[in-house]
């Protein structure tokens, strides 16, 4: 950590560089953008029905053949997580911030395009795209500080619910497409009384009915497709669901969780500059090492400094303004947090055990960043 | 038989999963979208071509004279124009539309030099007052005089085309100016059609060449007046400055006057000044200033668009522009096309604007 406070002067040039950097690749953006989210979306749609005609086919010609089941089986589950994985990360994340809208292609608008998972698009757009997006790790006012659920930084309130997050970690991992389709809904304000029943009825009632369709067309529709062979197909679609569950909660964690991540009290962003916002966003941020691999299964995440700084920029141009980036805040002396997905996600593990406890402080001391 | 298939597969699959595999299928198939192959395209004029465009089902047909979108992609963005179609001869079904290349125009250049034998573009909903019948769609009898400008001779050909396929019921005139011979489209069409009707004569109107043949003059509109008499029905289209005159020489002379311009929208440098936004779902039309951020200008006028960061990067505010130029205030870039998602807080108005609030 070589963090230092920046002078006005100092955050008003870091905000033009880094405004240099969005201005050229946004005056690049063309064909070659077009052909690979193209590409992209080609990808989720022939996995996907391939490991669907995997599942399906094992699970029928079993009957015949009962050698094939156990390797169309596993064969499909993973095609049908990687069409998933890839269409939640790559392809919906990167949509629903407007990051194709340039194109004005109506199946790739921000707007109105809906993924594949629980959660609605709707809540997305409120609870990541403007709640996140804009306030970054500020305490009180990010909900995905924990997701109000685990307390990850030490500044967090412990109280005795804590105790139980290792466990409650694991949990939300394997069910994490729920747990972003509920966290919209602020259950814990309607327990507290802060909430009317009414309202939690009016703001549930457009979640639940994209529940329904997603239970519907994976665990009743496409098992039925099967006829008497169902089990296996709907132990599938339920395996498949689950990976990519672990898989996105897993890369989502080292986002902004990993030891050197910072938060920030709700005092420290009033009358905030461009560039005291920008430097917020790459000190609440943490980067994944590895290349091209990570950076696509990852939906480019593992650019997640270069995502909270130009969130409405094609995610395929991060790996290579994260070079300019990187370099910029090396000059300016700030932390360019990154690493390899082995070691951020073991300092994840490590906050969610260590603030379980009612422990105040890391023994690294000044989590609270230079205001 | 087909929607019957179609209702089973859409219970199946998602609507953008069956959308893509249709699309895979035929680039020109589609559940939602109107979209058309080109199936031959040839020279009009020394600059422009013509293509002939095969609609797909979703497609709800035109009438001669209207005029229909055309989007096609430049450089991976979606651009869309208006153009005038006419019925294709001898292929049932198809339409054909002529495109004049605009030096500097990005559809136009595309779809001059670009555009091949198999593509698929998207194609609008007609749309349009230009037409042979009334509103109502009853049948309208008496002389016609057209006036058309440069590529503004597409609807006007549509229409001579129409009413030559009705054996020219009622007298028509045509007055069609270009800058140049070169430039004139249809040129034969329209002389053979003047050979086999007497009812229909056509006047080629040159600015900036001399006249050699019969039918052609030379001038611009307002040095040369048309014979317009009070019976006549005139339809007039082209650029705003033609129709304008069109419409201060005629109007008042004639039994009706019914006119279609197209100019892109006028920038005026600087900041300064109002301009009219028009809220296209509301219907309200309110005078903002020139540069304000739209967002702030909007709630000013009691307006309440959605809006989250207030800064550019959240995407709450975003929605469409479907005509106008607006600037970005932070990088100062100005934007004249059509937008699916324009960011009210970051973006200040340069021109009258529609958006879609």
């Amino acid at each position: 950590m070589h963090d230092r406070a920046l002078t006005a002067a100092e955050l008003d040039a870091f905000a033009a560089e880094i405004d240099a950097v969005r201005a050229r690749t946004v005056a690049a953006l063309g064909q070659k953008d077009a052909d690979y989210i193209r590409g992209v979306v080609k990808t989720v749609r022939v996995l996907g029905l391939t490991g669907r005609a995997l599942l399906l086919g094992g699970a029928i010609g079993a009957a015949w053949l009962p050698a094939i089941l156990v390797p169309a089986w596993l064969g499909g589950v993973l095609l049908l997580a990687l069409s998933k994985i890839i269409e939640n990360m790559e392809l919906a994340h990167n949509v629903i911030h407007g990051q194709y809208d340039w194109m004005r292609d109506p199946s790739l608008n921000g707007k109105t395009y809906e993924w594949d998972i629980v959660a609605t698009s709707e809540n997305w757009r409120k609870t990541h795209n403007h709640q996140h997006h804009t306030w970054t790790n500020v305490r009180g006012m990010d909900d995905d500080v924990g997701y109000g659920l685990l307390r990850v930084f030490p500044e967090q309130r412990w109280k005795r619910f804590h105790l139980a997050q290792p466990l409650i970690a694991v949990i939300f991992a394997i069910l994490f497409e729920w747990g972003v389709a509920l966290q919209e809904l602020r259950l814990g304000r309607w327990l507290a009384g802060k909430m009317t029943t009414q309202k939690l009825k009016e703001d549930f009632s457009p979640v639940g009915r994209k529940m329904v369709r997603q239970v519907f067309k994976d665990y009743i529709l496409f098992p039925a497709l099967a006829g008497p062979f169902f089990l296996p197909v709907l132990l599938g679609a339920v395996a498949a669901n689950v990976l990519r569950n672990l898989w996105t909660y897993t890369i989502i964690f080292c986002g902004h969780f990993t030891a050197d991540a910072q938060t920030f009290s709700k005092e420290s962003v009033i009358g905030e500059s461009r560039g005291h916002w920008y430097v917020r966003q790459v000190r609440g941020s943490s980067n994944l090492s590895g290349g091209p691999w990570i950076d696509f299964m990852s939906g480019n995440l593992s650019h997640q400094i270069e995502h909270h700084l130009f969130p409405d920029v094609p995610a395929n141009r991060y790996a290579a303004m994260a070079v300019e980036v990187r370099e910029i805040c090396r000059r300016y002396g700030v932390h360019y947090n990154t690493g390899s997905l082995p070691k951020q996600f073991g300092e994840v593990i490590w906050r969610i055990l260590r603030y379980a406890l009612p422990v105040e402080r890391t023994v690294r001391v000044g989590a609270q960043a230079a205001a | 038989m087909l929607s019957r298939l179609s209702f089973a597969a859409q219970t199946l699959a998602s609507p953008p999963v069956l959308e893509f595999w249709a699309g895979q299928i035929n680039k020109s198939w589609s559940f939602e979208r109107s979209l058309a192959r080109v199936v031959a395209r040839h020279d009009a004029s020394a600059d422009a071509v013509t293509l002939i465009l095969r609609p797909n089902r979703k497609w709800r047909g035109f009438e001669p004279g209207q005029h229909v979108n055309l989007t096609v992609e430049v450089d991976g963005r979606r651009l869309t124009r208006s153009y005038s179609p006419s019925k294709a001869e001898g292929r049932r079904g198809c339409i054909e539309i002529t495109v004049k290349n605009v030096p500097g125009g990005s559809v136009s250049t595309h779809v001059c030099r670009r555009i091949n034998v198999g593509d698929v573009v998207e194609l609008g909903q007609a749309y349009g007052e230009m037409r042979v019948a009334d509103p109502e769609g009853r049948a309208v009898t008496g002389p016609r005089l057209f006036l058309a400008a440069g590529s503004g001779i597409t609807p006007l050909m549509a229409m001579t085309r129409e009413l030559a396929a009705r054996g020219m019921p009622e007298p028509v005139t045509l007055y069609y100016w270009c800058r140049t011979r070169a430039e004139t489209c249809f040129a034969s069409e329209l002389r053979a059609l003047a050979q086999r009707f007497t009812n229909f004569q056509v006047h080629f109107m040159l600015t900036r060449e001399a006249a050699l043949c019969d039918d052609e003059r030379e001038g611009r509109i307002g040095t040369v007046m048309p014979a317009a008499r009070t019976a006549d029905r005139v339809f007039a289209c082209g650029p705003s400055g033609f129709v304008a005159s069109a419409r201060e020489l005629l109007a008042a002379k004639v039994h009706s006057f019914v006119a279609e311009s197209f100019s892109p929208p006028a920038i005026e440098p600087g900041d300064t000044g109002t301009v009219r936004i028009t809220l296209a779902r509301s219907g309200r039309t309110l005078e903002v200033a020139r540069g304000k951020p739209l967002l702030v200008a909007l709630e000013e006028h009691g307006e309440t668009p959605a809006y989250g960061c207030r800064m550019g990067i959240c995407n709450t505010c975003a929605c469409p522009k479907s005509s106008g130029a607006t600037k970005h205030l932070r990088t100062g870039d100005i934007d004249v096309e059509p937008i699916s998602a324009l960011r009210l807080c970051v973006n200040g108005a340069s021109s009258d604007l529609v958006i879609e609030l």
